[in-house]
């Protein structure tokens, strides 16, 4: 057995637990996952199957968890995983799932076919079989800090400009603030108006905060490749910020997996509960807009729509929220079909947005997003996730489709705030 | 030259030979059951008591019904004359008819086979793969297959079980088979009707009559002499085959159902000729789709992978449904058709 | 012979194996144990793990054009086989005979219609299993030795229908011996496991605040 094998079974073997081998002897193979599954829908390609991507993490249960397998194996019958089991699987793993979950909702007997997808990278990252852009991504957020390599000038640039754009100081590194806001490098490098905006959305309405220039990237590329211990090392750096400033409530930035992983997992990882509260900047103001602290005035007549980020939404339970504040400004709101928790994904989750060598796949299974917004025809597609932005701006030029115009919450509602003076 | 054109000769002389004795063979093997009965020359000449009050029994010439307390269908009826009748066809023409048939359906695709051999394709098959049936219309066919085949199976085996089977199992082997068959065929016979609407629905609307399906039919869907005969995506000959499955399907599903459900207050001659139609319909179709699944399967090269993986490849398409092939071609969606590797491409769903 | 093996040792061999069978497959499922979610949760999973085992039997409208087959078909055989395994009468006599327990059977006309329901579900799940591209690739032997068994078990039952013949009896009995043999090693261990992983799910979501 090959040392990349070893490693990669090992992994795999610190993944079963009860609950994936409850999903093991529960799926039927009926098949309707891949009939959620945006990958499969707008390719045709049965490998694309959802429950077909989790093969590595259920053929090492079948081997070594079942009666059969057990038994057929001793006797020499099964033949031994071998590392093509692992090494097949990575395009399909890393370059056709995008974590969505969207097949987690509609299994029928329940299975959560992305908690096993998730426990299957974690063997195939293990054994090195993870597409190079995205160990790249590792290493720079494991050397840097970010995964894109924005260290803290870039990020101290970025905020004189927004100072001086709003006229409005951003806070950095406040010694007992009551929010630690963290940022994504996609926003800091393509939308930083997010931090003006929410220098001025919590002026208005009285908030201490803060950020750090210490350690400020909210996103976690461990927990794209599926390594837990990278994933164990960035959240640790949160904890270390948060205690040291010795912050009430962390903020997680308009990204998903950002806010799944810090709100969700983060203390799972690390193995001990968060010495904070996690809310996501859709729960925090829309907690501020039921306390009658954050008023707007106007109205933008512009037709819009939101597209739910998987993580957020469906894995995250950001739903409501980021609807209540866009019904402040956007009368003529309207839904995306099948949206809320059935979205569909921006192709672009997962960390296959960083890695390029899946590009014309997630192009090409843009179409579902194509066909919702054909369907709806909003005239601008709001999203609260950074990441979602980028990949909805390039699916959108892929098709020509120019005349969606694409905006943020929170810059949208910072545009219609009534300042703290004028109330 | 001369030696291809001689051996054509040859071979149009061998099929006109087949031909013409599986014609005197048709005509003869009905004669058969006629000159094996055995003739009672006595019958009718001497005068027998008996045969008057029998007579009055069987109500043979008096339309007289006796009276009864009972109150059901047939209750006046001592004894049912036209069952005689029915059995005595059942066993006198269906049976003997039936093996017949299929016997020479049979023989002549055999004999088909030997002679022309598999319909070849006309140009080396491209590799490219064009999709026929969806992954639905796929599963409603083989639904179908499956429910007509248990019930022809044990269909076959309720009327010829006592000649074919009585011999290998005994009459108690036999007795158990002929019971679990007559269940399951009247258990089974209400869900082919589900069936049916399924391929009804599925395939109707390309099973009418299009111009050039004469024409196909005249030149005998280029079976025999070979040649180009131009077809949609059904052509003639298949058209003929929905028809007969659907109309034979029909008639078979509503003669069983009027002889399954016997409480619904039908009379026994109304059982009788249900049972007839039932019994020579079946036989019909039975025998029809002999031809179907030849065709289908060795009959000519590169269809089954139509019903199978759903794909066909695209000279198939070009030499035997070149008016679809072009149809497909033209659509919006076409190339989406046309793929490389058929079990990875995008299948319809209904 | 055959027919005291059958209703005798066989039958008590197939109990045995079936009920050992599927409990030890739960137990060695549950004492691998799960960790412990330390995030904080919204609401309580377990009524997202109540919520989910319900939920799960309605597919999403999102879903319903391109799952029809799925759901008609498997609606059909599920609920068929349920009425037919729990209320045909001469399973009612039999659970009585063993056991003392009876309940009322349902009429004739119903076994043989949910019968009618049950074998179309069956075979249109199995054909659309050999047919999509997807289920022929996620399928193995297991799925389709699992299909046809319940088929046969199914098929002599109403061989058996007119009760005549204690031959066809023996045969039904014997091939539901084999079916019991072996559910506990096979995916149709799915009839218990549904329960559990509705609930790791439902409560997995539920806890996040979204209903699965």
């Amino acid at each position: 057995m090959s040392e990349a094998l070893e490693l990669g079974i090992n992994a795999l073997r610190g993944q079963m637990d009860t609950r994936a081998m409850s999903y093991f002897s529960s799926c039927v193979r009926c098949g309707i996952c891949a009939e959620a599954c945006l990958f499969y829908t707008e390719t045709g390609d049965a490998r694309y199957t959802p429950i077909y991507k989790t093969e590595p993490l259920r053929k090492l249960w079948k081997r070594e968890y079942t009666f059969w397998g057990k038994l057929a194996s001793k006797m020499g019958l099964l033949k031994p995983m071998t590392e093509s089991d692992l090494s097949d699987w990575e395009e399909l793993v890393y370059d056709g799932c995008s974590m969505c979950s969207r097949c987690s909702m509609v299994c029928p007997v329940g299975v959560d076919i992305a908690y096993l997808i998730r426990k299957a990278k974690e063997g195939l990252s293990a054994a090195g079989f993870s597409p190079a852009d995205l160990v790249a991504a590792g290493e720079r957020a494991d050397r840097i800090g970010s995964p894109m390599g924005v260290t803290s000038h870039t990020l101290n640039a970025t905020i004189r400009v927004q100072e001086k754009e709003t006229g409005l100081p951003v806070p950095l590194d406040v010694q007992g603030a009551e929010y630690l806001v963290l940022l994504s490098s996609g926003e800091i490098a393509g939308f930083p108006e997010f931090i003006g905006s929410l220098a001025k959305i919590f002026k208005a309405t009285g908030i201490s905060w803060t950020l750090s220039s210490e350690y400020f990237e909210a996103t976690n590329t461990g927990v794209q490749l599926g390594n837990s211990k990278l994933a164990a090392k960035l959240v640790e750096r949160i904890v270390t910020v948060a205690e040291k400033l010795d912050i009430k409530t962390v903020v997680s930035p308009e990204c998903g997996h950002a806010y799944t992983t810090i709100r969700w997992d983060a203390p799972n990882f690390i193995g001990r509960p968060l010495p904070f509260n996690v809310v996501h900047v859709m729960e925090l103001l829309d907690q501020l807009r039921q306390q009658g602290r954050l008023k707007t005035k106007g109205y933008t007549e512009e037709r819009l729509s939101y597209h739910d980020p998987c993580n957020a939404g469906r894995r995250g339970g950001v739903l409501d929220q980021p609807r209540n504040l866009l019904k402040m400004v956007a009368p003529n709101f309207v839904e995306l079909p099948e949206s809320g928790d059935m979205n569909w994904c921006c192709g672009g989750g997962g960390g296959v947005s960083s890695n390029e060598r899946a590009n014309p796949l997630r192009l090409k299974v843009f179409d579902a997003k194509k066909r919702q917004l054909d369907a709806a025809k909003p005239e601008g597609l709001v999203t609260a996730c950074s990441n979602c932005r980028h990949m909805l701006e390039d699916g959108l030029e892929h098709n020509h489709m120019y005349d969606v115009e694409l905006l943020g919450v929170t810059e949208l509602i910072a545009e219609h705030l009534v300042d703290g003076d004028e109330a | 030259m001369s030696d291809k054109k001689q051996s054509r000769i040859r071979r149009h002389r061998k099929v006109a030979y087949s031909l013409l004795s599986l014609l005197v063979l048709t005509l003869v093997l009905p004669l058969i059951p006629y000159a094996v009965a055995e003739k009672d020359e006595t019958a009718g000449k001497v005068f027998n008591p008996g045969t008057e009050l029998w007579r009055d029994v069987r109500q043979r010439d008096r339309d007289v019904i006796g009276t009864t307390q009972m109150k059901s269908v047939d209750a006046g009826v001592l004894i049912n004359e036209y069952g005689e009748t029915w059995r005595h066809f059942r066993m006198q023409q269906l049976v003997p008819y039936g093996a017949a048939l299929m016997g020479i359906v049979l023989s002549i695709i055999l004999l088909f086979y030997l002679l022309r051999g598999p319909l070849r394709l006309q140009e080396e098959p491209s590799g490219k793969k064009i999709e026929r049936f969806t992954v639905f219309e796929r599963t409603v066919h083989w639904f179908t297959v499956a429910i007509f085949w248990l019930l022809a199976l044990t269909g076959l085996i309720l009327l010829y079980g006592r000649f074919v089977l009585i011999p290998i199992l005994g009459a108690d082997g036999f007795g158990i088979t002929a019971s679990a068959c007559k269940e399951a065929h009247n258990l089974f016979g209400p869900t082919f009707l589900v069936a049916l609407v399924l391929l009804f629905l599925t395939f109707v609307k390309d099973n009418i009559y299009a111009r050039g399906d004469m024409l196909w039919l005249l030149k005998g869907g280029g079976m025999l002499g070979g040649g180009h005969v131009s077809a949609g995506r059904f052509n003639a000959g298949e058209k003929i085959w929905f028809w007969i499955a659907i109309i034979g399907g029909l008639v078979l599903s509503v003669t069983g159902l009027i002889l399954v459900f016997s409480i619904l207050g039908q009379s026994r001659e109304i059982m009788g000729l249900s049972h007839v139609l039932h019994g020579i319909v079946a036989l019909v179709v039975i025998s029809v789709s002999f031809g179907h699944i030849y065709l289908g399967t060795a009959g000519v090269e590169g269809t089954l992978g139509s019903m199978t993986t759903g794909y066909v490849d695209e000279a198939w398409a070009k030499s035997h449904h070149d008016r679809w092939y072009a149809e497909v071609k033209a659509a919006e969606d076409g190339s989406d058709k046309i793929v490389d590797e058929p079990g990875l491409a995008t299948e319809g769903k209904s | 012979m055959f027919k005291h093996l059958v209703d005798g040792i066989f039958w008590d061999i197939a109990l045995w194996v079936f009920t050992i069978g599927v409990l030890w497959r739960i137990l060695s499922i549950f004492l691998v144990g799960n960790k412990k979610d330390l995030s904080v949760a919204r609401t309580t999973g377990m009524t997202g793990a109540i919520a989910a085992n319900i939920s799960r039997f309605f597919p999403r409208s999102e879903m319903q054009s391109r799952t029809r087959l799925h759901v008609i078909a498997g609606y059909m055989f599920h609920l068929g086989l349920f009425a037919l395994l729990f209320f045909a009468a001469p399973h009612i006599l039999f659970v009585e005979s063993q056991t003392g327990l009876s309940w009322p059977a349902m009429p004739y006309w119903a076994f043989i219609v949910t019968a009618q329901l049950a074998f179309v579900g069956l075979l249109l799940l199995w054909i659309h299993r050999v047919m999509d591209p997807v289920t022929r690739l996620i399928s193995s032997a297991d799925d389709h030795v699992g299909s046809i068994l319940t088929f046969i078990v199914m098929l002599t039952g109403c061989m058996a229908l007119l009760e005549g013949f204690e031959g066809l009896r023996v045969l039904h009995r014997f091939t539901v011996e084999l079916l019991m043999v072996y559910f506990p090693f096979s995916r149709l261990m799915h009839a218990f496991m549904f329960i559990p992983s509705r609930a790791f799910t439902g409560a997995w979501f539920g806890r996040r605040g979204v209903k699965a």
